[in-house]
């Protein structure tokens, strides 16, 4: 009996390990990358560069002006996650557990955005943004990423919340709670893992938004940091050391995030509400 | 007006936000495109050549290139619903049991989704170069001598299977956290019940966690679907829809006619993807609330 | 009604208003606007624009965006916006330009140019800019925008890989049978001959071109265009089946049909192939990539039959047009004029390692440029008509299928011309 738990441990670690390190390796190789100098990479495929450039990270900051799109990076993914998070939340919870004019034709209507994929709408959708003057101000493209990523939170959340026991909101609703108040203080913790997952999706898919951010905004001052790593991107050279470098910084708040909001996707959440 | 369609009305307000952002800023354009399908406009020409049908009716029998683009990401979705969605929901089953290092392997498996597709991309090409590439110098080292100068992304036979691979390894991730979440929604007690009564794992998997993950594996096969056939950055950076189109899809085909100034065309190609990929969610969504409420 | 709901609808959508109050940059204003998409010339631009500013008081500014798809996408958004710059570039092909000009967002500058600005460039590029009395889109007879430079697409070749090969380093094949045999050469002394980006369909199309002029001319061209000569005609034919005879003699080097120009531009500079069809740009790319690089160029070999003389794809490199609606467009024609004088084309070339534009600028090129230079005259003929996308794409499908074996050239030659009869019954609905 021992023996078949051993093995069973032995082959999830070795499955485990073995997709790990295939995960592992781009990131390796990007940041080994950035340590090369240009013409290290090009002239010699090894795994370690010989000499680490670390300043190639110092340099790639400074001449991308990463400060500045930085800060604008973190201002549109926290304000556009924040919308995204409460107004998705209240609709799906809506479609979930409420009884509403057209439930069934409003809930298809919404998600059909994302079952319908028209790269060229960015045209019409400049146009009605010069339209309502939004067209380069930070509100006009948090608004767009808002409700461009309403349908996957809705869609998402809605399954959620129809898998939450129904037992606590009515025990709840006896008690004379409001319909908000059930919202607020039953249901969304209930969905934490849920909520995690979007709030995760929704940074990482803002924050490397590039196409949108680019074409919506003409002050410099505005732009984020996808922006900055296009001045490594030349015509026909591309300076890949420091391109590495600075994808290399574009990456690390995600995955800050990404630490911060998995811990909230861990048992004994749901059980220990349905205990108390 | 009774309680239930005051209550009725009231509750039209937890939608209400989303449906205002969502009639300004999506739908409205929608619309607008929509319309331009039915024109012919090179994007730039400040008046626009009414031709109704025409383009669809182009589309539907006159553009083979076309449905073969459709054919190939039919063929990447079906290996990123098997293949991808099957080790996604494995690992969350092992991450699942609180084993030994799970908050690393949690933090790992998220990697590839994070890494931007630049860097996927230029890696992979990097592994399956047929002058430079680590795979074949790996596998010629196992002997394989053959595979010594192989082009695994031009060759046809190879080239569409080769970049699956890499759409699902970026992939699994996505569909992990789902189902971990799933996963982690199902009370302890069921499971301990379970094995109390003296069910084993395969049981419970059948009985517990199957059931309670249908609406969640819906979801995942949904996103897996809508995602996998738009795929464009992997196409676009590894192999530009070579060899000889052995790797269009239909994003890279609506892209190039967009480059060609044949904008209202593209924008019907765009319609008409648009609802084959509407019907299959339709019927996706509604399955599964049938099976559900059984 | 909970106020907690009004709370957090409010917040929600007030939250990105917060956000975006900010203080504006207060920069000052500059007069003329240029976006561009060459970032490794920014540096150089800026301090051409600095000196342009001490000396005559106006503020030109550029602002760059790049890769090119994403500047294409930023300038078709602006366009309709009406918000384009004073100074930019569609980057399209010629019934793109023809587009943008017919919707009044280039302007025609030929009254400037007559007025001996003309003069200082070669006639190639400039004819590039141009639209003669006979064109096809409908477009009145002028020249429309101003180069700043020219490229033109040849062949490099490895000296040092040469000589391995037992080829002599300085005489490189003249004639298409000595191509094939310097190919087979190289590939007994274990050396990948040719490489290119032949996986973007343009650049196949580009080395068929030269042998399109090769064996078919001018008129030929336009004749096949017009439809009045097959793609099934023996001469196209041929042009399709040099690819296949490139394919047996073991020139093409491995993954060349999915190959992007940046990676055939490494697989060069890095000596594991010893030929490879680029643009004059190369020179500064293979510079960056390995300066030791012993390297040479030539034509591409011409063929025993052919009746035409040899061209080459280029002419033109980079070129600028300008905005009609701007108030300051006069401002920024005249910046332009500076720009390509004599001194300022010699900073960008030495510093950029391009061909200047301005003739008089030739002189002091470095050897490699230099040869480039001389050969601007053999590029193409402007046409007064192109051939339908869609039928180009088709035969650069095509040729990409002989690339790997998968078609015969006769097959393809009659796919194309089924595609240019489809175009043909179309245009007549």
């Amino acid at each position: 009996m021992k023996t078949k738990i051993y093995l069973v441990n032995f082959i999830t670690h070795f499955i485990l390990v073995v997709v790990s390190l295939s995960c592992i390796f781009p990131v390796f190789w990007m940041i080994s990358s950035s340590l090369k100098s240009q013409e290290e990479i090009f002239t010699k495929m090894t795994l370690l560069p010989a000499h680490p450039n670390w300043s190639n990270y110092i340099l790639a900051w400074t001449r991308a002006e990463f400060g500045q799109y930085f800060l604008n990076s973190a201002i549109y993914t926290i304000t556009g996650v924040f919308g995204i998070v409460f107004i998705s939340s209240l609709a799906a919870y809506g479609f979930a557990r409420l009884e509403v004019w057209g439930k069934r034709f409003l809930f298809y209507l919404l998600i059909s955005t994302l079952l319908i994929p028209i790269p060229g709408v960015f045209v019409p959708l400049y146009l009605m943004l010069n339209k309502m003057g939004l067209l380069d101000t930070r509100l006009g493209l948090v608004l767009c990423y808002v409700s461009g990523n309403l349908a996957f939170g809705i869609f998402l959340l809605r399954s959620f919340f129809e898998e939450l026991p129904k037992e606590i909101e009515e025990a709840a609703l006896i008690d004379g709670a409001s319909r908000f108040g059930i919202y607020w203080r039953i249901a969304l913790p209930l969905a934490r893992p849920a909520l995690a997952t979007l709030i995760i999706f929704n940074s990482l898919s803002i924050w490397n938004e590039f196409l949108l951010a680019l074409v919506v905004l003409q002050d410099k001052t505005k732009m984020p940091i996808q922006r900055g790593l296009m001045v490594f991107q030349g015509t026909h050279i591309t300076d890949y050391p420091m391109l590495m470098a600075g994808l290399t910084i574009a990456t690390i708040p995600v995955i800050v995030i990404y630490l911060l909001m998995q811990k909230h996707i861990v048992k004994g959440i749901a059980a220990g509400a349905l205990k108390g | 007006m009774t309680k239930l369609s005051r209550d009725k009305t009231i509750n039209l307000l937890f939608i209400l936000p989303a449906l205002v952002l969502f009639l300004i800023f999506n739908f409205y354009p929608l619309l607008r495109t929509f319309q331009l399908s039915f024109h012919e406009w090179d994007g730039i020409a400040l008046k626009m050549k009414f031709v109704g049908l025409a383009q669809y009716r182009h589309i539907l029998t006159q553009n083979p290139a076309f449905w073969r683009a459709m054919g190939n990401a039919t063929y990447v979705t079906v290996l990123a619903l098997t293949v991808q969605n099957g080790l996604a929901l494995l690992l969350a089953l092992l991450v699942n049991r609180e084993i030994r290092g799970d908050n690393i392997y949690r933090t790992i498996f998220f990697l590839p989704p994070v890494l931007s597709g630049i860097v996927v991309g230029l890696i992979w090409k990097w592994i399956y170069d047929g002058n430079y590439g680590i795979l074949n110098y790996f596998l010629a080292s196992c002997g394989w001598q053959s595979f010594a100068n192989y082009s695994w992304l031009s060759e046809i036979k190879t080239s569409l299977t080769a970049v699956a691979i890499v759409h699902m390894w970026k992939g699994f991730g996505y569909g992990f956290i789902i189902l971990l979440a799933g996963l982690q929604t199902i009370p302890r007690e069921l499971y301990e019940a379970a094995t109390v009564d003296g069910a084993d794992a395969w049981q419970q998997f059948k009985h517990i966690t199957v059931p309670s993950m249908i609406p969640v594996f819906t979801v995942v096969a949904i996103l897996t679907i809508l995602g996998t056939m738009q795929i464009f950055d992997l196409i676009y950076s590894m192999t530009r829809g070579g060899p000889a189109g052995h790797t269009d899809v239909p994003i890279t085909r609506i892209y190039e006619y967009m480059a060609n100034g044949e904008f209202g065309y593209s924008t019907a190609m765009a319609v008409i993807f648009g609802i084959v990929l509407l019907s299959v969610s339709v019927v996706q969504i509604e399955a599964s609330r049938r099976l559900n409420n059984k | 009604m909970s106020r907690r709901l009004l709370y957090v609808l409010m917040l929600s959508l007030l939250l990105p208003a917060f956000a975006s109050c900010s203080k504006r940059a207060s920069s000052p204003k500059a007069d003329v606007v240029i976006w561009h998409w060459m970032t490794d010339r920014q540096a150089s631009f800026e301090k051409l624009a600095a000196e342009y500013e001490k000396e005559k008081g106006v503020r030109v500014v550029f602002e760059t965006y790049a890769p090119s798809e994403v500047y294409r996408d930023k300038i078709r958004a602006a366009a309709s916006g009406k918000l384009l710059p004073e100074v930019y570039n569609p980057l399209g092909d010629k019934r793109e330009m023809a587009s943008f000009i017919k919707s009044g967002y280039i302007a025609n500058i030929t009254p400037e140019m007559e007025k001996g600005w003309a003069k200082a460039f070669y006639p190639k590029p400039l004819s590039q800019n141009t639209f003669d009395s006979s064109n096809e889109f409908g477009v009145a007879p002028g020249i429309y925008g101003v180069p700043i430079d020219v490229s033109a697409i040849e062949i490099y070749y490895n000296k040092d890989l040469f000589k391995q090969a037992g080829l002599d380093p300085e005489k490189p094949p003249q004639t298409w049978d000595e191509f094939l045999e310097a190919g087979k050469k190289l590939r007994s002394a274990g050396i990948q001959p040719f490489a290119s980006g032949f996986g973007e369909g343009w650049l196949i199309g580009v080395f068929a071109a030269s042998y399109e002029w090769n064996l078919l001319g001018k008129q030929g061209l336009i004749d096949t265009y017009k439809g009045k000569i097959p793609y099934t005609d023996e001469r196209w034919v041929r042009v399709f089946k040099l690819f296949d005879e490139m394919k047996q003699s073991g020139l093409f080097v491995s993954g060349i049909a999915t190959m992007v120009n940046k990676d055939a531009e490494r697989i060069f500079a890095t000596g594991k192939a010893a030929m490879a069809l680029n643009g004059s740009w190369g020179v500064n790319v293979y510079y960056t990539m390995n300066p030791n690089l012993n390297y040479g160029i030539m034509l591409p070999p011409k063929l025993k039959e052919a009746r035409y003389p040899m061209a080459i794809f280029g002419g033109e490199g980079s070129s600028f047009n300008f905005n009609p609606l701007s108030p300051n467009k006069e401002k920024a024609v005249e910046f332009f004029k500076w720009l390509t004088e004599k001194n300022q084309q010699i900073v960008l070339a030495t510093e950029t390692r391009n061909i200047p534009a301005n003739r008089d600028a030739g002189a002091d090129l470095p050897p490699i440029l230099k040869t480039f230079a001389e050969n601007i005259n053999k590029t193409f003929d402007p046409l007064p008509v192109i051939e339908d996308w869609r039928v180009t794409n088709i035969k650069n499908l095509g040729l990409q299928a002989i690339i790997i074996g998968e078609k015969p050239s006769a097959q393809v030659a009659r796919e194309v011309q089924a595609e240019k009869e489809r175009q043909e019954k179309d245009k007549q609905k």
